[in-house]
């Protein structure tokens, strides 16, 4: 347990709080009723640097239950623009519930999901959004064009606009000479490739990929992590997940969830630095261990 | 609701439908094969059927310098295509080989049939006198009887006109009525494949179009494209009626298919406006759509879906009218008929192609098909608009 304090950033009430290493708890003022967020990460941060940033993804408390199963326990994310922002955890932790929510695709049982301070779902925020499904979903029976079109049009974009942007994308991904092919022709790897594009074609602020790379060769792997990079670098905001604990060192800032929970959330170096541990697969098992 | 999204979702789709040549195949050659099928299984008229003619007829007038009984020139009228024709002496044994299935019909001309003819055209309205022909038919096979009815009706009609004339009274045309006195009335030349064929556009469509849907549906949930579809800017109504598109413009290419079939090969002949008779197979592909989308939504994959198709099939072709006029069906089953869509179909369609008939005749089917079509796209988007 650590103890530490932080200043209300209304009030100026100076706060004392404990919790454990590497936990996010939410604050509220005694004084003034001000809410915020405090990360225990053992280097001091408080709640006044925070709030000055710009966090365009948040979700309040959000739950889902299948039934009797909580798939996603009180998850309370910050995300912030430019991020990329790793959702880590097992199988069956709550990741692909998560990111369901987070589109629309899932309603939560109780909880709020707000993109740029906007309730989701919500229909207008989805043109900001692209969205890259576990499976590859792409039309097997249409052309990479024709499947790059589609989405266009479903955008809302100008028919030269698309063929622009197809044509950078398509180049970026690698598929510019199968433009005209039939997905169900492609290997693997360029109908993974093509899914990406497919949720980029429209240049979304923000960019939400279920684990883009699961059955991906770790060539793909790589060359994934470097078109996530560039688009990052572009601005854009990227939230993904995955269960491959050393992809996320890729990431600007990770979460671990376990059962639905978020036990630790930080950049991967300090995660590794308060576990010490040398990779986040060891750090996310000493935190596991923790919880329990 | 935004129209180039719309039609973004039905270009795609008659996009898939070109690249996927089989698919493409199972659209537009099921219904070619089910009229093929169906045209020469039971549109085709019999032929050769073997029949008896006991001909006792006495009386003979001076035709053309022939001598001849009416019986045989109506006899010499009947169809050699149509009949084979077995002459018997005397009836018992004309009706002997009928009971033991050699020959399908007897006609039997008694010994007054021409002289009772004459003494009708002399004794102008007498209601008394009449020429019976007697017709023993086997029963047992209803488009049998119907040909063999049918046929003699024409070398009927055919003797009536010779002997309008020849004995030329254009004064007392209905003197030598003679269809008065053979009751066999059936003014309409419609053969069975002309009844056929409406119902087969009808089925067809309904059957691609259900099976298509459910299938592409069933996809776009496995390989996560409808997720995909419902986290962009478009809306669930814009899904469901671009798809509705699209099945609109395949079932009136399916149509067009089954209709040239039917004109080309079988001689079918069209009545009614066209154009209605494809609005009515529009409304049609439309409710089927919405139905193959809702139905989609209750299985995980394509095994189950396939276990459908029988379910919603063999009620629609047993009780829809499609084979057997729905007031012959027993009474317990006939309300049934009346929630099949397929039902209102092929009874627009018939009426449109058979009778001519037009929208005033046919608006409470056509407002049965809107109202279909209306409420399975509407519980469609509904069902798309639903989240866990």
């Amino acid at each position: 347990m650590i103890q530490k304090q932080v200043r209300c950033p209304k009030c100026k009430k100076i706060i004392t709080l404990s919790g454990s290493c590497g936990e996010t708890i939410q604050v509220t003022c005694p004084i003034c009723g001000t809410r915020g967020k405090v990360v225990f990460d053992k280097i001091d941060k408080t709640s006044t640097e925070e709030n000055k940033r710009n966090y365009i993804i948040n979700t309040n408390n959000l739950t889902k239950k299948f039934g009797k199963l909580i798939a996603v326990d009180t998850l309370n994310l910050s995300i912030e623009e430019g991020e990329i922002y790793g959702l880590l955890g097992p199988n069956g932790s709550g990741k692909t519930t998560t990111i369901k929510m987070l589109c629309g695709l899932l309603r939560p049982t109780s909880g709020l999901v707000k993109v740029f301070n906007q309730k989701i779902p919500n229909k207008n925020i989805m043109q900001e959004i692209g969205y890259m499904p576990q499976e590859t979903a792409v039309y097997l029976d249409n052309t990479v064009h024709e499947n790059l079109f589609l989405f266009g049009e479903l955008y809302g974009m100008k028919h030269d606009k698309i063929i622009e942007a197809e044509k950078s994308i398509l180049k970026f991904t690698d598929l510019y000479n199968r433009r005209d092919e039939l997905v169900s022709n492609l290997s693997g790897g360029m109908k993974h490739r093509l899914s990406l594009a497919c949720a980029l074609i429209h240049n979304p602020r923000i960019l939400f990929l279920d684990e883009p790379t699961v059955g991906v060769d770790p060539e793909l792997r790589e060359t994934f992590w470097q078109y996530f990079n560039i688009i990052s670098k572009k601005g854009n905001t990227i939230l993904i997940t995955t269960h491959y604990m050393d992809e996320a060192s890729h990431c600007s800032r990770v979460g671990f969830l376990r059962h639905g929970k978020l036990i630790a959330e930080d950049k991967p170096d300090i995660l590794k630095k308060i576990t010490n541990k040398d990779s986040l697969e060891d750090a996310f098992l000493t935190l596991t261990r923790e919880g329990i | 609701m935004n129209l180039h999204r719309i039609f973004a979702f039905t270009r795609r789709i008659l996009l898939q439908f070109r690249h996927d040549r089989r698919t493409l195949a199972f659209v537009l050659i099921i219904p070619l094969l089910m009229m093929l099928i169906f045209g020469y299984t039971f549109g085709g008229e019999p032929k050769g059927l073997q029949i008896g003619v006991v001909n006792l007829d006495k009386k003979i007038v001076i035709i053309n310098e022939n001598n001849l009984s009416f019986a045989s020139l109506i006899i010499d009228n009947l169809d050699t295509e149509t009949f084979d024709i077995k002459y018997y002496s005397n009836f018992n044994k004309a009706e002997d080989d009928l009971q033991t299935s050699k020959i399908w019909a007897v006609f039997y001309f008694p010994a007054n049939f021409s002289n009772n003819l004459l003494t009708r055209f002399s004794t102008d309205q007498n209601q008394d006198i009449s020429s019976q022909i007697f017709l023993n038919l086997d029963g047992t096979n209803p488009n049998v009887d119907t040909t063999v009815v049918k046929e003699l009706q024409n070398a009927l009609k055919k003797t009536n006109d010779q002997i309008r004339n020849i004995f030329s009274l254009p004064s007392h045309p209905d003197a030598i009525t003679i269809t008065n006195s053979y009751v066999y009335t059936n003014a309409e030349d419609v053969r069975f494949i002309d009844y056929f064929a409406p119902g087969v556009i009808c089925f067809a469509i309904m059957m691609v179009t259900i099976i298509i849907t459910i299938l592409i549906f069933i996809n776009e949930r496995r390989q996560g494209t409808l997720q995909r579809l419902l986290t962009s800017p478009a809306s669930e109504t814009e899904i469901v009626l671009g798809y509705a598109l699209a099945f609109a413009i395949i079932g009136i290419i399916q149509c067009i298919v089954i209709l040239l079939t039917a004109i080309l090969i079988f001689g079918i002949t069209i009545i009614g406006n066209v154009f209605l008779a494809l609005i009515v197979v529009i409304l049609l592909a439309i409710g089927h759509q919405g139905l193959g989308i809702l139905l989609s939504s209750g299985a995980k994959n394509e095994l189950q879906a396939v276990q459908f198709i029988p379910l919603i099939i063999f009620p629609a072709i047993l009780l829809s009218g499609l084979f057997w006029p729905v007031e012959s069906i027993p009474s317990f089953l006939q309300p049934l008929s009346y929630i099949i869509p397929l039902k209102y179909g092929i009874d627009a369609e018939r009426a449109i192609m058979l009778k001519g008939w037009g929208i005033g005749e046919i608006w409470l089917e056509i407002v049965v098909l809107i109202i279909f079509a209306i409420l399975t796209l509407s519980l469609s988007v509904i069902l798309l608009k639903k989240r866990k």
